[in-house]
């Protein structure tokens, strides 16, 4: 398996120039089998979307391997009663699959949220029960795999069984 | 399944739910006044009576399904079930509350047992209805269970009660999970 130096995989803000790479990214129906993204009908739905969602959202972050971008991650946090807590998410460009990247973004975005967010407890993510890779990713981050949630989202309109993971800022893995 | 005795004299008690009325007010202060019911809730005790009908007024009465719980016609607590929008709208939560007095009679779970039999022929998008319940509350983790819901996960740090990130237990209750003489 081909494996890269963590070095090799950052990740960093987004720049408005990555419209083109984020489009080519959701255009992969791999990578959009398990998120909530559709296709786009057309180049500049994509880029309104990119513009008016990703660009302003709370905390979100291009993965880069050897300063080229190859995925995306981001936290989105809950207010009010929940604000102790933010749901991660992410993608990466399926011939990037396997190699550790997602594993290394996880670990790096997740030691970031919590010293940028000071009030944040818990991070969680919801997992696809048919989804064995991302809950791997998860696995060897270092989060708790708490239980399965039954048809608790919709995909593509069907409604699906979830794995419940989470990593508090007191976990091992961060300290 | 044995009921217990309690259960079984307040079989004759009618227990039925219906909307909130601005006349309920003296009731609904019974129980959101109380430090004992509210201890394992996201809200604060009540204080005021002002208090208490800008609650009815501006969240119960719009609310898109909140009921009394009647024992005898007289509201003595409070059921709800929030829906979700887009990705989540096939997930509603399920909350209630009931003043002190008449907590271990089985008025909970049955009323609860009630809101299941409706809401899923109610509301046909629904798939799965779940509660949240502090880990420290097993009075409600029995109403859930003796209700029928299916206990998920214990939820780290999951939600904020009085100024503290607690552990919850997920509950929940699918469509299909229902059985036909409830």
């Amino acid at each position: 398996m081909e494996r890269h130096s963590d070095s090799d995989i950052t990740i960093r803000p987004l720049d408005i120039s990555d419209s083109e790479d984020f489009i080519n990214l959701y255009a992969d129906e791999k990578v959009r089998k398990f998120s909530s993204r559709d296709a786009f009908t057309s180049k500049e739905a994509a880029i309104e979307y990119f513009m008016s969602t990703d660009i302003p959202h709370p905390w979100i972050r291009a993965i880069c391997l050897s300063g080229r971008p190859v995925g995306s991650i981001s936290v989105s946090p809950f207010y009010g009663t929940e604000k102790c807590r933010a749901e991660l998410g992410y993608v990466v460009a399926s011939d990037c699959w396997g190699r550790g990247i997602a594993t290394a973004a996880v670990k790096m975005a997740a030691k970031a949220v919590f010293v940028d967010w000071g009030h944040l407890e818990r991070l969680e993510a919801v997992v696809d029960v048919e989804n064995p890779g991302s809950q791997r990713v998860m696995e060897k981050v270092g989060f708790k795999r708490e239980g399965v949630l039954r048809k608790y989202y919709l995909l593509k309109g069907r409604p699906r069984d979830a794995v419940i993971f989470s990593l508090l800022s007191t976990d091992d893995p961060l300290s | 399944m044995a009921e217990n005795t309690a259960e079984n004299h307040q079989k004759s008690s009618k227990i039925t739910l219906r909307p909130i009325q601005l006349s309920d007010i003296d009731d609904f202060m019974v129980w959101a006044t109380d430090d004992r019911v509210s201890q394992y809730c996201i809200w604060d005790t009540y204080t005021s009576k002002d208090q208490a009908l800008d609650f009815i007024k501006n969240n119960a009465m719009p609310h898109p399904w909140f009921r009394v719980i009647c024992v005898e016609n007289r509201a003595v607590g409070s059921i709800s079930v929030s829906p979700n929008s887009g990705n989540d709208s096939c997930r509603g939560e399920l909350g209630y509350v009931l003043a002190y007095e008449h907590w271990g009679k089985g008025i909970a779970t049955k009323a609860v047992k009630m809101v299941v039999s409706s809401i899923f022929r109610e509301w046909p998008h629904l798939e799965r209805l779940e509660a949240y319940v502090d880990a420290n509350n097993k009075g409600s983790q029995r109403v859930l269970e003796k209700a029928g819901f299916i206990r998920e996960a214990v939820l780290r740090k999951h939600r904020i009660i009085k100024g503290k990130s607690r552990d919850m237990v997920v509950f929940s209750i699918i469509s299909s999970d229902q059985h036909l003489d409830s």
